[in-house]
């Protein structure tokens, strides 16, 4: 049987405490950064707390399960998770201490560690307690008079606008995030940016926590991390920028507006899939007696060729001058596109694709002898994006009077460290908002759910004792 | 108690706050070295110049910060306060270190390309070897920039054709493309007599007789049928109608089956085959060719393209067809030629990123100067600027802590400026323009100002009215004078304006990010 280890109050105690450390010295405003590097040479900067615990890869069980509690916490919240650990470390120091003093005498145990241990239990089952039956009207009380309301007017509205008083605190909220994540000398004009970059997406007769849904999806594909420049040369620009390059040249043309098609499959399609069997003759005209009539293998690719041909024309004739595909297509496609004065963008991405084709309103083609209006797009226009060392594809959507005005995010960085750390610290905090503008009521808050998940978490452990 | 993780996980934790001695001693601090080296990297991957210079202003702005004992966050403020200070002032008209580039005349552009292509000492040039090659990146440099076509203009492409062995004095440029031809052939004279120009085709899918495109699966072959020869015979018919188009040169990107090849050459027609993804988009800009890939359609005749002219260079053992565009292309070709291979490589990486700068010049045109002048200049400026200044309350430090602040970034700027002098000489800043001076170590004070003859940048000479300071003491401040415009002088060392100012951007931001980690975990994994 394999040996079991015994788990003191006090090794729970010192686990935590190290967790506590290593996260500590990032905390708060004048907190710093956390360098992480591996053998591999790929370094990684951070002051998020769930970043920093669930890099360090840990093996301890006790260890393993606290980060976790703190990763969960965090994909909701977006934040708080060092504050998580400094309380549940807190706790747990006080816990020791008391049970330490007044191990409980009235009932007989084999061994001092046995008594401390029913101690903290106890205790704990206390603290729980308190936590579900009191801790919310306590807060009610005593804690929200002191607090402010937060609108979502207030965080999209322009500052210089006297009427909004309030958006005054929306914007110090977004800051400060910023401070703790990302330092001082750049926290205000990064908030600037998350504030202007909602303003631009902002669903009208939609809830502000759709919009917010909506960045937080499909953050991946609405920003660019640029390598090379300094922080403040980050900025917002309009329309889509697709992370791929042209593979045929783009024609110079003026003229608006222009057609775009999505295409999820291939424009030739393959004659013969693994598995089947091409029969090939000498073709031709000849008949021959007790034949059966076989065409020759150059008529099945001529075959392949004119159907493609077709196809190409079909586009042209709907006027579509830009094809964007999620696969790459074949020398024959990009020749004949070409030559129609079309231009493709190949392997783009599918999170890409599928916000395109959100945002212009069609859908992309399954079926290339099936291409109808419906899957046209109409765009401004679109053309080629020099950002950094790479090109990529900038396309600008014909804007519908109900639809939002579109933006992307250029994310400038001198290391790939930092521009990481900047799209975190953005993702985080569309998600810190979600969460504060999501209705109160009827929703047990979050610091109950903090408190709840630390009591478990020690009522748990203390069990294995 | 930290022991006792360590064993169970997998990273280590150093539970020491970062130390002075870690950040002084840059060596052993491993993964702070990374960090400012990925940044540097990323700098020159996008401005091709003043990676150095960033470096060494970044490590050196740390080393001050630390060495002050000024608190990390009123370092980094300090120094991202300065940085807006240095950049207003390089922005401004009247910038005195600032030189506007002239197009009308290529001698800027030289001194530019030469400031780059002597900087990196790895080609081993003799001076005469330097002008050559600047020259030479400044003539493909102009050629790529098209002149007829009004609206929006798209720089052409310089392709570098490496040749080994010869002198560097015989590399040259050339409108048009170079291809090698592998073999010395069979290139019947063209007779070209007439100024009509050659059609040109190019196929970008393989001639050699597979058909890829039908899939994956199994061909079941009836017996008595020559599927190769049925293929042949449908290259033949492609063949046979670019003999009817009067076609001249049939080229592509891929494979061409020998038959086919064969018969072209029989027919009069240069066949060029194998040219490889990278030559495409230069051929097609050059020939206004459109690449074909279908085997059995007719041939489009708006895919053909058109060179004027087609001749044969020889380089030493190479042996080179030489395409010339008809009318203005913005097509050119570089032949570098060096000794060794090693040199040569690094030869054509210093073309291009002597290109990439010119590149840059359009966008901006304005350079700074070079030498070390820029940096003693603005050291001075910014210790002058902030001599009466009360530190503002954003930056959360008192009179005393601006003081030292801006005397520690002026060093750092001062440093950079010295770190150019290689041979043990010594450092000198003249008290009217805050240039800067070297002096061989060997000469004394009293022989000082006839020793020195220009300053770094070439454009003050020592005159008996100047006043000297070594680098490193102490100045009473001043503001530096702009040099009257004087346009027989022209500086003898440029740098590019948007790369230089982008390193000083990268340098601070890195240096603050360095001073900023407090904390550093390394996965020995």
């Amino acid at each position: 049987m394999q040996p079991v280890e015994h788990l003191h109050l006090k090794h729970v105690l010192q686990t935590v405490c190290v967790l506590e450390a290593v996260v500590l010295r990032s905390f708060g405003p004048e907190g710093g950064q956390v360098l992480f590097t591996r053998d591999t040479g790929q370094a990684m900067l951070s002051r998020s707390g769930t970043r920093i615990l669930t890099a360090l890869r840990l093996e301890h069980p006790l260890a393993r399960m606290v980060v976790e509690c703190v990763r969960k916490h965090s994909t909701v919240t977006g934040d708080g998770s060092k504050t998580f650990i400094l309380l549940l470390a807190s706790l747990l120091r006080m816990i020791h201490t008391m049970a330490c003093k007044e191990p409980n005498v009235y009932h007989t145990y084999n061994s001092r560690a046995a008594a401390e241990a029913a101690t903290a239990r106890r205790l704990a089952d206390e603290l729980l307690a308190f936590a579900l039956e009191e801790l919310d009207d306590l807060i009610a009380v005593r804690v929200v008079p002191y607090g402010l309301c937060v609108s979502w007017k207030d965080i999209t509205a322009k500052s210089q606008s006297p009427a909004y008083t309030n958006c005054h605190y929306a914007q110090k909220l977004l800051a400060s995030f910023f401070h703790t994540r990302l330092g001082h000398t750049h926290c205000d004009f990064i908030s600037n940016l998350t504030c202007e970059l909602l303003r631009h997406w902002k669903f009208k007769n939609d809830l502000p926590s759709s919009t917010l849904q909506f960045v937080n999806d499909n953050f991946p594909a609405l920003h660019t991390p640029v390598l090379g420049f300094p922080i403040s040369c980050s900025r917002l620009i309009e329309g889509q920028v697709i992370h791929r390059d042209f593979a045929t040249p783009c024609p110079q043309t003026d003229c608006q507006p222009v057609k775009a098609v999505v295409f999820t499959g291939y424009l030739q399609q393959k004659l013969l899939s693994a598995g089947n069997v091409l029969k090939v003759g000498r073709g031709g005209q000849e008949m021959e007696a007790n034949s059966k009539k076989e065409k020759s293998i150059v008529e099945f690719s001529a075959w392949s060729e004119r159907s493609l041909e077709c196809v190409i024309a079909n586009l042209q004739r709907l006027g579509v001058s830009v094809l964007l595909s999620a696969v790459k297509q074949t020398a024959a496609v990009l020749s004949l596109a070409a030559q129609a004065e079309m231009c493709v963008v190949e392997c783009i991405s599918k999170d890409e694709l599928s916000l395109f084709a959100h945002l212009s309103g069609t859908t992309p083609v399954s079926d290339c002898w099936m291409i109808e209006p419906v899957n046209v797009a109409t765009l401004t226009f679109c053309r080629p994006i020099l950002l950094g060392v790479h090109r990529y594809v900038h396309v600008a959507f014909h804007d519908l009077e109900e639809r939002v005005k579109p933006c992307s995010l250029v994310i400038c960085g001198p290391g790939e460290g930092q521009t990481d750390q900047h799209a975190c610290a953005f993702q985080d905090a569309i998600r810190m908002l979600l969460t504060t503008c999501r209705p109160m009521v009827h929703q047990p808050s979050s610091r109950v759910r903090w408190s709840q998940a630390v009591l478990y978490l020690l009522v748990g452990h203390l069990s294995f004792s | 108690m930290m022991s006792r993780l360590v064993k169970k996980s997998p990273s280590i934790c150093t539970d020491l706050p970062l130390d002075d001695t870690d950040i002084c001693t840059i060596s052993s601090s491993q993964p702070l070295v990374n960090l400012i080296k990925t940044s540097i990297l990323n700098h020159v991957s996008r401005f091709s110049d003043c990676g150095l210079f960033a470096a060494i202003l970044c490590l050196d702005l740390i080393e001050q910060a630390k060495q002050s004992g000024l608190g990390g966050n009123v370092s980094v403020r300090l120094n991202k306060h300065l940085l807006s200070l240095c950049t207003s002032y390089l922005q401004r008209e009247d910038c005195g270190c600032k030189v506007k580039l002239d197009f009308c005349s290529s001698q800027n552009l030289v001194t530019l390309a030469r400031s780059i292509i002597s900087s990196k000492p790895a080609c081993v040039l003799t001076e005469q070897e330097t002008l050559h090659i600047s020259k030479l990146a400044v003539q493909a440099f102009l050629l790529t920039v098209p002149c007829d076509n009004p609206g929006t203009v798209t720089l052409g492409r310089t392709v570098t054709v490496p040749v080994e062995g010869q002198s560097v004095l015989n590399s040259a440029v050339f409108p048009g493309l170079l291809l090698d031809i592998t073999d010395a052939f069979c290139l019947s004279k063209p007779e070209n007599q007439n100024s009509n120009p050659l059609r040109v085709v190019l196929f970008s899918a393989s001639l050699a007789g597979d058909l890829s495109e039908l899939g994956d699966g199994i061909i079941e072959v009836h017996p008595g049928v020559d599927t190769d020869s049925q293929i042949l015979d449908q290259l033949l018919e492609l063949g046979k109608q670019a003999v009817k188009d009067e076609v001249q040169l049939f080229a592509c990107q891929k494979v061409i089956h020998p038959v086919l090849q064969q018969y072209l050459r029989s027919q009069g027609i240069i066949v060029i085959e194998r040219l490889g993804i990278t030559l495409m988009e230069p051929l097609i800009q050059l020939t206004g060719v459109q690449p074909v890939a279908t085997l059995h359609t007719a041939l489009p005749a708006k895919a053909y393209g058109r060179v004027r002219d087609i001749s044969v260079r020889q380089f030493g053992s190479k042996t080179m067809l030489h395409l010339h565009p008809a009318g203005e292309s913005a097509v050119c070709t570089m032949v570098l030629c060096h000794r060794n291979e090693t040199m040569l490589c690094e030869l054509k990486v210093v073309c291009q990123k002597a290109e990439n700068v010119l590149r840059l010049s359009l966008k901006e045109p304005s350079a700074l100067l070079g030498g070390g002048c820029t940096e003693t200049h603005l050291a001075a400026y910014i210790r002058h600027k902030t001599l009466h200044e009360v530190p503002e309350s954003a930056l959360g430090c008192s009179q005393t802590e601006y003081r030292l602040g801006v005397e520690r970034f002026c060093h750092s700027l001062e440093s950079v400026a010295a770190a150019l002098e290689h041979n043990g000489g010594n450092s000198l800043i003249d008290l009217t323009h805050a240039h800067h001076w070297t002096l061989p170590a060997d000469v004394t004070r009293g022989h000082m100002e006839d020793s020195l003859g220009f300053c770094g940048c070439g454009l003050v000479g020592s005159s008996p009215s100047n006043k000297w300071t070594y680098l490193n003491t102490k100045y009473t401040e001043f503001s530096p004078a702009t040099l009257s415009r004087d346009t027989t002088v022209q500086p003898r060392v440029l740098d590019s304006f948007t790369a230089k100012l982008n390193a000083l951007h990268v340098a601070v931001e890195t240096a603050n990010l360095a001073l900023d980690v407090r904390y550093i975990i390394q996965d020995v994994n």
